[in-house]
């Protein structure tokens, strides 16, 4: 790279014109995520040649990287990441795309310093490079010994630059920076993906072919992703692990347009550590023909009024979004840039043993579940992905936030990792959920808690109250009235929630469900939320101010006659004559 | 980001990175993709024409990509993937030929791209294009209105063209399918074997092998009633080597060799003569002294001359370049005067296949608008004469000449195919190292620079930042007049004005030299070709490159003195993976 110029204003020749596409890959990385499976048993590490081979060149550069007037490594981990990788997709009855890569990669973390103070700081937190496909350790060893040399030398500048910035702020750290863990050995059994492809492209071919019935319909879709990730880590501190898991993700998505304009849209998806979990073609075709049907629903639903304020149910669907979101994602114990006097970063920095829920409400972390009423749990881990065995930690009870999830960077008051540090393909660990589980002393049948929305419905003189049966985003797909007078529903469109925050949730949740659903989520770290239905006394539910979008300027193809089988017999005979 | 050895392997995947699995390819003889699209845009271009304001264009391309991918380093695989997949590019212009919606700076208002059934089916792909082109619709009508604000609004342009040229209609069918040999396991282990090639080779810190193999079926219909299908093969492959020297210059080594087919690429034997080479080359550029700055007499080789005049002539040539304001349009005023040595004539010819028996790379029979390709004599006997035109006009210059190309996804514009630069003033190959060191003797200068290998290089044309251009040359010899051996140098940057540079050209040789690549700039990637003689410079200027800070790899490679505790491995160079 020379100077920097507008990249539009430059013209480049190279023998292959290549080098501008390097971010893509690494978005292509990120985008693909961990997963899990179980089965087999557990082997010792010197009989994986890829453990083997991570070895070997960690203890070549634990015992002979130096340079001069920098100290020594105090700390060296490698990471691989392998991942097997399917995605297809079909639209209008049509196959789009359907491939299938393998792909791995090295991170190498090169700490300088020591656990109190180190070099874990801008270009110090590791570099990341592909690595040999097969289990080729000389080749693998090549990779890790010039990621080592360049993760070293740029360790000991970070290091510079971090004091430096230190230097800036009086108040010294009243934490390490790096926590202590105990070393582990744990070879656990790969993963590898096993499904039919030809199967699972017709299934989305077939049920995406719905769209010949309604002309309204304007784009159908059914994609599924596939991965299997094994992931193989040492560090210096003597930990050998080797983690695979699988995750099956399906899912389909439909759009259309009301009269008005206003743009509709559904997509539900299936997630599972077990392809068994998945839909069969008959259940994801029926449940194609549902999100169709509520498709046809919604355009024909009357626009909500302008404001509402009152009780509105959210069912265990919707809840797991809120509390995955609002929960999952602020329990987590990010350490604040350097010179922050906070806790952690996000919405509870400063809520600690404070109360963040109602009292009849507690959550924990649990990644060691394997599953939960028979499910399987996408977010399990026995060792999370800095060499860490995974805890269950509760985080908050009775309704008072009591600890953070944490990885191996401390924050105040929390000194030790508790399993929870984990990371996409080439990423650097962060504190992440596993299994968040939402737990009540006193939980409520649905049929209660329905009649329970309708008695504060009653209490306040309304005609109807709201149920959220989806959301997208923080805002409700799916939308119901529930009327007072009679308890049937009606459909609405048009929806959005003023001030559902951490706020709401700790003031305005008044009961929940026993209807607990396990939420698999896949993300680049895939995580699960058990979560049961919840109630809000009071939640305010606007008219959207966005503008709805032009119908179409002219209408949608007329489709040809499908093709008999009959005809397609035809074809060979005419070919002999 | 200090080693970019596998950077380019890592670029490629992203290319290929539709995979096929079970994928369908229907043999029907009719073309249902072809059809399909001309009566879609013959429905759209129907009911659009009711609508306000109104397109006067619309084409539809599908670009149908087939083909495998496969990267080693070491002997080992890092990716191996097959891929297909099917693009779609709607373009739309709203408004008039004289002002539309692509107008200036709103020009990407004009595509919008998705992607198509993989097999044909007609109501798949017909439902595509229209939510495609209903958007695109929907997109160009909201920048048309803009575009005419602004134009009323702002100061009047320089050059009056308007926004679109009129061409002729195109129809051309291209054959069938051009076949593709697919053997994906026999090249993996021809990678895997010239890969490990490079363990011999303790001071090559990282190298990659690469193949890529590509058949590309394009189509093209138009509201205009162009209909193209161009079928076109190209395999690729690639070796690059990186060291560093003790000071901490990187240095690096690039060959690439391309066909047709894949198995019209070279056999293994040359190319473990490659690696060979590319090793000695590293070796010997380590232990070369660094370049001084220095302005004096030089020689350039075909093959670099040919990469010099692709940055420093070609890129100022192209059409769109004369009429944004923001460009330094270096020619823009200069047509019919002198901008070269008279000896010297450039044209861009991509109707030529090969040259004496090579491959050119810029080869194509129609440009990305459906225009025919065809010669450009940009400069005669050292006079400007042409522009390598796109459809977008400019003044005096109100017709395309078949440069118009792109990278599916963008808006195309003029761009090089074969550069080809001729000469009347040669003196035999042989004779050129006389008249160097004659040269050099004249200028009173200890030594002259013999320009032998160029990596490639990039040149900016706008106008916020100097007239500058940079090639980047890899094997540079000084060349002493006192008939001392020449002496390899490292670290090489050729630096100066383009139009001075030109001039100073003295004489060339004979022979044409040819090198292929992959040209980058607004409209996306596209190959290219360039081919020169060698040229004897008067004056060039070099610069020393910036060098990393980073020193070489602390310990040696692993494998080779390995101290490894538990460690049973072989010798390295035979410790390749076994498929």
């Amino acid at each position: 790279m020379r100077a920097k110029v507008d990249s539009s204003l430059v013209a480049r020749f190279s023998p292959l014109g290549i080098t501008s596409l390097v971010t893509l890959f690494l978005l292509i990385c990120v985008l693909r995520t961990a997963a899990q499976q179980k089965g087999a048993k557990t082997v010792s590490a010197s009989s994986d040649p890829v453990l083997q081979a991570m070895r070997q060149e960690l203890a070549r550069s634990k015992s002979q990287l130096k340079m001069d007037n920098v100290p020594p490594p105090y700390y060296i981990e490698y990471r691989v990441t392998d991942l097997d990788y399917y995605e297809a997709e079909a639209a209008f009855g049509a196959l789009r795309q359907s491939q299938r890569s393998r792909s791995r990669s090295a991170r190498v973390v090169v700490r300088v310093g020591d656990y109190k103070q180190d070099s874990y700081y801008g270009p110090g937190t590791g570099t990341v490079d592909l690595a040999p496909l097969e289990d080729n350790p000389i080749a693998l060893r090549r990779q890790l010994w010039l990621a080592t040399d360049q993760a070293y030398k740029q360790a000991s500048e970070a290091l510079a630059s971090k004091k430096a910035v230190l230097s800036r702020f009086t108040a010294d750290q009243p934490f390490d920076d790096f926590a202590r863990a105990e070393a582990l050995e744990s070879v656990g059994p790969l993963a590898k993906l096993e499904f039919d492809p030809k199967a699972w492209n017709q299934t989305l071919q077939q049920s995406t072919a719905l769209f010949r019935t309604d002309p309204k319909i304007q784009s159908l879709t059914a994609s599924v992703r596939f991965r299997a990730q094994n992931l193989y880590f040492v560090n210096s501190e003597g930990t050998v692990t080797r983690q695979g898991r699988a995750t099956y993700y399906a899912m389909m998505a439909g759009t259309t347009q009301a009269a008005d304009g206003m743009r509709l849209d559904r997509s539900p998806y299936y997630s599972a550590a077990s392809l068994s979990e998945l839909p069969t073609p008959e259940k994801f075709q029926a449940d194609m023909a549902a999100m169709f049907a509520t498709l046809k629903d919604l355009r024909e639903a009357p626009e909500v009024e302008e404001e509402y304020r009152g009780p509105v149910l959210f069912s265990s669907d919707a809840a797991s979004d809120v509390f995955s979101g609002m929960i999952g994602g602020n329990v987590l114990g990010r350490r604040p840039k350097p010179g922050e006097s906070a806790r952690t970063e996000g919405d509870f920095a400063s809520s600690y043993k404070s109360r963040v829920l109602p009292t009849f409400l507690s959550v924990i972390d649990d990644p060691t579940l394997k599953t939960f009423n028979g499910k399987t749990l996408v977010g399990s881990y026995e060792i999370d992905d800095e060499g860490v065995r995974a805890a269950a930690v509760p985080v908050i009870q009775n309704g008072e936030l009591v600890n953070y999830l944490m990885g191996r960077e401390p924050i105040r008051d929390i000194p030790a990792s508790n399993g929870h540090g984990r990371a996409g393909p080439g990423q650097p660990p962060v504190p992440s959920v596993g299994i968040l589980v939402v737990q009540s002393k006193q939980a409520l049948s649905p049929e209660d808690l329905k009649k329970k929305l309708i008695e504060i419905c009653r209490r306040e003189g309304k005609p109807y109250a709201y149920f959220v049966d989806t959301l997208s985003g923080y805002n409700p797909r799916l939308l119901y009235r529930v009327y007072e007078k009679d308890g049937h529903q009606e459909l609405v469109r048009g929806a959005v929630f003023n001030e559902l925050d951490t706020r709401t949730l700790r003031n305005n949740i008044v009961a929940v469900g026993n209807d607990l659903l396990v939420s698999n989520r896949e993300a680049q770290v895939p995580t699960t939320v058990i979560a049961p239905s919840i109630l809000f006394d009071e939640l305010e539910v606007k008219r959207t101010d966005a503008k709805n979008a032009k119908l179409p300027e002219y209408p949608p193809p007329d489709l040809t006659p499908p093709i008999s089988d009959a005809r397609i017999r035809l074809i060979p005979s005419d070919r002999r004559r | 980001m200090n080693r970019p050895i596998l950077r380019p392997a890592v670029c490629l995947l992203v290319i290929s990175c539709c995979i096929p699995w079970g994928a369908v390819s229907s043999g029907a003889r009719t073309d249902v993709l072809l059809e399909t699209m001309q009566h879609e845009l013959q429905r759209a271009t129907s009911a659009l024409s009711k609508s306000n304001p109104t397109p006067y264009y619309l084409s539809y391309t599908a670009t149908d990509i087939n083909g495998f991918f496969i990267a080693g380093a070491n002997g080992s695989l890092i990716a191996s993937n097959g891929f297909q997949r099917r693009q779609a590019d709607v373009i739309m212009r709203v408004g008039s030929a004289a002002l539309d919606n692509t107008h200036s700076h709103s020009r990407s208002t004009g595509i919008l791209s998705g992607t198509l059934p993989l097999n044909d089916d007609p109501d798949a792909i017909a439902r595509v294009l229209w939510q495609l082109t209903d958007r695109e619709y929907e997109q160009a009508a909201a920048a048309f209105l803009k575009v005419k604000t602004n134009t009323a609004v702002q100061s009047e342009e320089e050059d009056k063209s308007p926004d679109f040229s009129q061409e002729a209609p195109q129809i051309h069918l291209g054959d069938s399918r051009a076949h593709i040999s697919l053997d994906q396991r026999a090249w993996e282990g021809r990678i895997r074997r010239v890969s490990s090639e490079f363990l011999k080779y303790p001071e090559v810190y990282s190298s990659a092998v690469v193949v890529q193999v590509m058949d590309t079926r394009s189509y093209l219909a138009t509201s205009e009633n162009t209909a193209l299908v161009r079928p076109s093969a190209i395999s690729r492959l690639i070796i690059q080597a990186q060291t560093r020297a003790d000071d901490g210059m990187e240095l690096l080594r690039v060959e690439s060799f391309q066909a047709d087919s894949a198995d019209q690429l070279p056999s293994d034997s040359v190319l473990t003569a490659k690696v060979d080479k590319i090793a000695a080359d590293l070796k010997a550029l380590r232990a070369a002294p660094a370049a001084e700055p220095f302005a004096g007499p030089a020689l350039l080789s075909g093959r670099a001359a040919a990469v010099f005049f692709h940055e420093v002539l070609g890129h100022r040539l192209e059409g769109h370049r004369q009429r944004d304001e923001t460009e330094g349009q270096t020619f823009t005023k200069k047509v019919n005067q002198r901008v070269l040595p008279a000896f010297l004539t450039v044209a861009d010819d991509p109707t030529m296949k090969e040259l004496n028996g090579e491959r050119l790379a810029g080869f194509y029979d129609f440009d990305d608008e459906g225009v025919p390709a065809a010669r450009v004599n940009a400069v005669e006997n050292g006079i400007l004469k042409n522009f390598l035109m796109s459809r977008m006009p400019i003044k005096n210059f109100s017709n395309s000449n078949g440069h118009g190309r792109r990278q599916p996804g963008l808006m195309p514009t003029g761009r090089q195919g074969n550069l080809i630069v001729t000469s009347t003033n040669t003196v035999k190959e042989s004779d050129l190292r006389l008249e160097f060191i004659d040269q050099i003797k004249k200028a009173n200068k200890p030594y002259g620079l013999y320009f032998e290998d160029i990596q490639g290089g990039f040149t900016i044309t706008g106008r916020a930042m100097p007239q500058a251009f940079q090639v980047i040359p890899v094997m540079v010899w000084r060349v002493y007049p006192d008939g001392r051996p020449d002496e390899l140098v490292r670290g090489v940057d050729i630096v100066g004005t383009p139009l001075l540079s030109l001039n100073n050209i003295m004489v060339t040789g004979d022979t044409l030299q040819v090198f292929n690549g992959v040209c980058g700039a607004e409209s996306g990637q596209v190959p290219v070709a360039a081919a020169a003689p060698a040229m004897l410079f008067s004056e060039i200027e070099v610069q020393k490159r910036r060098k990393g800070t980073d020193r070489p790899p602390l310990m040696p490679p692993p494998g080779l003195n390995d101290m490894a505790p538990a460690s049973k491995a072989k010798p390295v160079a035979s410790s390749g993976a076994k498929p």
